[in-house]
């Protein structure tokens, strides 16, 4: 991969992320540095599969009730209505 | 094929896992609590929190897996589907990309008489997500409801196969009935146990496939019947009017009955699929795989074979009976238990049973009827102690009440005279009080048989046997 | 010599021999922070009023004669990545300025459980991202060595703590050298131990498979120590290791004869100081004269760990970070207009420099059309590493490399060049990327009394070997200075 046009505005939009002008060119330049520098990495071109070497231990299906209040894990939240997280109105 | 167009269509059908808790967390399973109070900081997301994932939801998955016939992949691994959504608290749901659970199947679904093959390129596990709650009141804001986040979902995934919207439904009942045979899917519609996204295209016989849309928010077999319907429709008189199908998201709206186009290309989704770090690989052995296997009950196609070969029903009958798992398990109760014929039972599970659990709106198990029960009532028909008509009052109170068959017959007073003795001098009393009907009869006029059979019922208080009655009486006639 | 100066081992006696108390020591400690607290600037939040409280029950326990474990009473840090119920966990953001865990991290109950005081949390680089401690959002922490420069990060805070006599004890995370390249700059020890050894159940992630939580301390023993209180099979943690652990504090004897060690010519390259060269070589010399075999070894592949670090951290940062999104928990900017305005402006406001630029690349990184040539090559590096490293273990017993090429550079001095940043961390990402254990040891002081930092690595759950080693040296050449403050 030779030089390549990094689509800022976009990467930005699907990380969530506003940019300022300023910010563009900084975010930019310093992404075309550490693309740069991961472009060195040699071809390597085998599957990436699940390595059945690390097995993971399942849970058992179990439920456990009454270990949080509502009220415990809605106390962080900016905006809470009804017992429910508010945000800003989503089209339907 | 509406003007010369066939439709191609895929389905990826959701359904929620009947598990106790939740696939990543210990929260409890259960729809309809009061909001946000199943939720815990895993399933809410809150910083540092991982996944652990519940054994049960592999299993179940594996089930669906051999329900149909997919070659199952012991070693698989989940990965996150990154997109932000107020009801997706990580901000990724947590799924299954590249190596699914399962895969490569296939389902046999029986359409307008003839069996078809719907090939299923993949199962996978995956995590629900919450609930967005609108409305006038709420001040300009939408709610978020958490209780759904971490419900577990097996997407079903079809290869584009299906040619008809009608097809599309024999196609989801058909998974609706194997889910509820596994026992792993509650199957409750109105509660949104399975949902599904339509992928449909149309072309012409012959031509290369045409460009498919996505259509998302179909929550019913007949909201799917209904959309593909609608989506078909649509994308002919596009193509017809000289224009082109774009490749798109669409949002079925089934109040409206249609569909709109969800996202503009320039906000293309980018889901940005990686290996879940936070889980290590899903290492299943052959040995459970196979035991899984074992576990599966017999499905709603074998049943429809063995009942149509073994029992001579009709395959209607047989058909109907087989996709409901509490109908088979009745009528094979009843098969195994019993020594009537397979017919006498089927009329009675056909029949009046299905009546009172669709006008009902219940199912077998919120009735008092059970295989003993019928297979006794059934008894008593054949032997004659009651009539059909006395069966039915019978079957109508087995339906509300734990009696016993007997027990009802004596309150109802049901029993059928048999006795042949009774029965031949009840005979000659009513033929000696009516000699008008019997010369009438032996003129050649053969309806007074009838009146005179039914004078024989009248004296009897309707307990003589009709059967038995109209042979003695047409006996007893031609001896005269 | 002020109780707040003493080794956690020494204090363990002192408060089992009933010489002293845990709510003397406690107070000690908070005395010295009271005293150098303003130029250190490492924690973010104290707790005296709860410190001092749990001091107290321990007391009250010890001289109910309960059996009491090595760190019962020992006032310890945490660093502000590590959820903690009830006490706020910002990670250094403005995201999390007000954000405090309903529940405590596995290595908190473990904490707990083990009667350690703890003092209050300590700064970091904002979400663990950096190697300075100067992204916090909060304050910038000085090396209590030299205030101009900076302590080394992400566990900035943990080190300097330590270092400086503000607590004896303290927990860092290291997810590419987070904890051994402070310990490095400010002359303490630090542990990274395998992945999965310490549940990361609680611990804010930055990057998944490469987080583990593991312990700060003024001595290989104390180090030991807190490691002991902390390590162990947590169910929560899918990651986690299912296997027993050893009392790592207790089963350390020095000893070394026939140890086998390896000198990689790779982590001796260019932008390796001739004194750090120099240091750590002297320190391979050291540990020959104590019975240890040397010998050189080459891990062709390390030139490709700094990028294929840099891939797979910041991919799932990037995912990881996505859940800041100003709905559940944290800070949710004002005046937005509509849904993703308000994501937009949260995440851009609520995120610094760093933060965002790592999750630009991790985003880049993972989307559509690039995932084969950067993610699924770095995964595919990242196998190749750790296969060099099962080979060169088959022939010694630990790696011995310098920690950081350097020692501490001047605060602002790498702040506008991310890579020049980056290149720190050179010589510790490979043990990240590997899963293995390693631990930085202080070695001598370079020319302006500053410490370097000597690094051991070993194989997979082997932390005796590399507690033992480091133990070893350490009695060897005096370990721990008091920074001057």
């Amino acid at each position: 991969m030779n030089e390549m046009n990094i689509d800022i505005k976009h990467i930005a939009r699907l990380a969530r992320l506003e940019i300022s002008d300023d910010e563009f060119e900084m975010f930019e330049s310093q992404m075309k540095d550490i693309v740069k520098m991961v472009e060195k990495l040699p071809d390597i071109s085998d599957e990436l599969k699940p390595d059945p070497n690390t097995p993971m231990i399942l849970r058992k299906d179990e439920a456990k009730t009454d270990k949080f209040t509502r009220d415990e894990l809605l106390k962080n939240a900016p905006s809470v209505k009804a017992g429910c997280l508010a945000v800003p109105k989503t089209v339907e | 094929m509406v003007k010369g167009y066939e439709a191609v269509i895929g389905l990826e059908t959701h359904a929620e896992l009947s598990t106790e808790s939740k696939i990543y967390c210990d929260c409890k399973n259960q729809f309809g609590l009061e909001v946000n109070s199943q939720v815990c900081p895993i399933c809410m997301g809150m910083p540092g929190t991982l996944p652990t994932l519940n054994e049960k939801v592999v299993d179940y998955a594996i089930k669906m897996g051999h329900a149909l016939n997919c070659r199952i992949n012991r070693i698989c691994k989940q990965d996150r589907k990154n997109y932000f959504y107020p009801d997706l608290p990580k901000a990724y749901q947590i799924s299954q990309a590249d190596v699914p659970l399962c895969e490569n199947g296939y389902v046999d679904i029986l359409s307008e008489g003839e069996i078809r093959r719907i090939g299923i390129t993949r199962i996978h596990i995956e995590e629900d997500a919450g609930k967005l709650l609108h409305s006038d009141k709420f001040d300009g804001a939408s709610l978020v409801d958490l209780n759904r986040c971490g419900v577990p979902l097996i997407e079903i995934v079809s290869e584009p196969d299906l040619r008809s919207s009608s097809e599309a439904k024999i196609y989801l009942e058909t998974l609706k009935s194997i889910l509820k045979y596994l026992d792993i899917c509650d199957c409750k519609m109105q509660e949104g146990s399975i949902r599904c996204d339509v992928n449909v295209s149309v072309h012409k016989p012959g031509e290369p496939l045409g460009t498919r849309t996505e259509m998302k928010n179909v929550n019913s077999f007949s909201a799917a019947l209904r959309g593909i319907e609608y989506e078909i429709n649509r994308q002919i008189e596009v193509l017809e009017a000289g224009g082109t199908i774009t490749q798109e998201t669409r949002r079925w709206d089934d109040v409206k009955g249609i569909s709109v186009s969800m996202r503009s290309k320039e906000d293309a989704q980018d889901y940005r699929y990686f290996p879940e770090p936070d889980l290590l690989t899903i290492v299943v052995e052959q040995s459970r795989v196979d035991e899984l296997k074992e576990q599966i009950p017999e499905l709603p196609n074998a049943k429809l074979l063995r009942y149509v070969n073994e029992y001579n029903i009709t395959l209607k009958e047989a058909t109907f009976v087989s996709e409901s798992v509490e109908l088979a398990g009745l009528f094979d109760e009843c098969m195994e238990k019993g020594s009537g014929a397979p017919k006498s039972y089927v009329s009675w599970i056909v029949g009046d049973l299905t009546k009172y659990l669709n006008e009902t709106g219940s199912d077998v198990s919120d009735t008092k009827i059970t295989a003993d029960k019928l297979i006794e009532l059934v008894e008593a028909i054949d032997k004659k102690t009651i009539s059909n008509a006395g069966g039915k009052k019978v079957f109508a109170v087995l339906l509300k009440e734990d009696k016993a068959v007997r027990d009802i017959i004596d309150e109802l007073g049901l029993s059928q005279v048999s006795d042949t003795e009774f029965l031949e001098k009840l005979a000659d009393e009513v033929l000696a009080s009516n000699e008008k009907s019997v010369s009438d009869f032996k003129n050649g006029k053969t309806n007074a048989l009838g009146y005179l059979v039914g004078q024989c019922m009248k004296a009897s208080k309707g307990k003589a046997n009709p059967g038995m009655m109209r042979d003695i009486i047409t006996k007893k006639l031609a001896e005269m | 010599m002020g109780l707040y100066e003493k080794s956690a081992a020494q204090l363990s006696t002192m408060l089992q021999n009933k010489e002293i108390s845990s709510v003397e020591l406690t107070k000690s400690v908070f005395e010295r922070i009271e005293q150098t607290e303003e130029s250190v600037c490492a924690y973010l939040t104290l707790d005296e009023e709860n410190a001092l409280a749990k001091a107290a029950e321990v007391d009250k326990k010890r001289m109910a004669g309960e059996k009491l474990s090595p760190i019962a009473g020992i006032p310890t840090a945490v660093k502000d990545n590590i959820s903690t119920k009830g006490l706020r966990t910002t990670c250094a953001s403005k995201m999390l300025e007000n954000y405090v865990p309903p529940f405590d991290a596995f290595v908190m109950k473990k904490l707990r459980s083990a009667d350690a005081v703890v003092t209050g949390k300590v700064n970091m680089d904002e979400f663990a991202m950096g190697s300075s401690t100067e992204t916090s959002y909060f304050k910038k922490t000085k090396n209590p060595f030299d205030l101009n420069r900076i302590p080394g990060g992400s566990s900035g805070g943990s080190a300097a703590a330590v270092a400086a006599g503000e607590a004896v004890l303290a927990l860092g995370s290291d997810t590419g050298g987070s904890i051994r390249q402070p310990a490095s700059y400010c002359g303490v020890v630090g542990l990274k131990p395998t992945y999965g050894a310490v549940s990361r159940y609680g611990l804010v992630a930055f990057a998944s498979s490469l987080d583990q939580i593991g312990p700060v301390a003024r001595t290989v023993e104390d180090a030991a120590m807190l490691y002991s209180a902390i390590c162990g099979h947590d169910s929560m943690d899918a990651t986690s290791a299912f296997r027993e652990y050893p009392d790592f504090a207790s089963s350390l004897n020095g000893n070394v004869e026939g140890l086998r060690i390896g000198i990689p010519k790779e982590y001796f390259g260019e932008g390796v100081s001739d004194e750090v060269k120099a240091a750590v070589l002297d320190a391979v010399k050291e540990l020959e004269r104590l019975g240890a075999s040397a010998k050189e070894i080459s891990l062709e592949s390390t030139d490709y760990a700094l990028s294929s670090y840099y891939i797979i951290s910041s991919a799932e940062a990037s995912s990881n970070l996505a859940r800041f999104d100003g709905v559940r928990y944290g800070f949710r900017a004002e005046n937005s207009d509509g849904l993703v305005d308000m994501y937009e402006k949260t995440r851009s406001q609520g995120f610094g420099a760093e933060v965002k630029r790592r999750i630009m690349l991790g985003t880049f990184v993972l989307s559509s059309g690039f995932y084969d040539a950067y993610y699924k090559k770095a995964k595919l590096l990242q196998m190749r590493i750790s296969a060099e490293f099962s080979k060169a273990f088959e022939s010694v017993d630990v790696i011995v490399a310098p920690t950081v090429p350097t020692t501490a550079f001047k605060i602002g001095e790498n702040t506008d060049d991310p890579l020049k940043m980056y290149a720190t961390d050179i010589c510790t990402v490979t043990v990240n990327i590997a899963g293995l254990p390693a631990i930085s040891v202080p070695c001598v002081h370079d020319e302006n009394r500053l410490p370097i930092g000597l690094q051991l690595i070993s194989n997979k759950f082997t932390e005796d070997i590399l507690l033992n080693t480091a133990y070893a040296y350490e009695k060897q050449t005096g370990g721990f200075v008091s920074p001057k403050l």
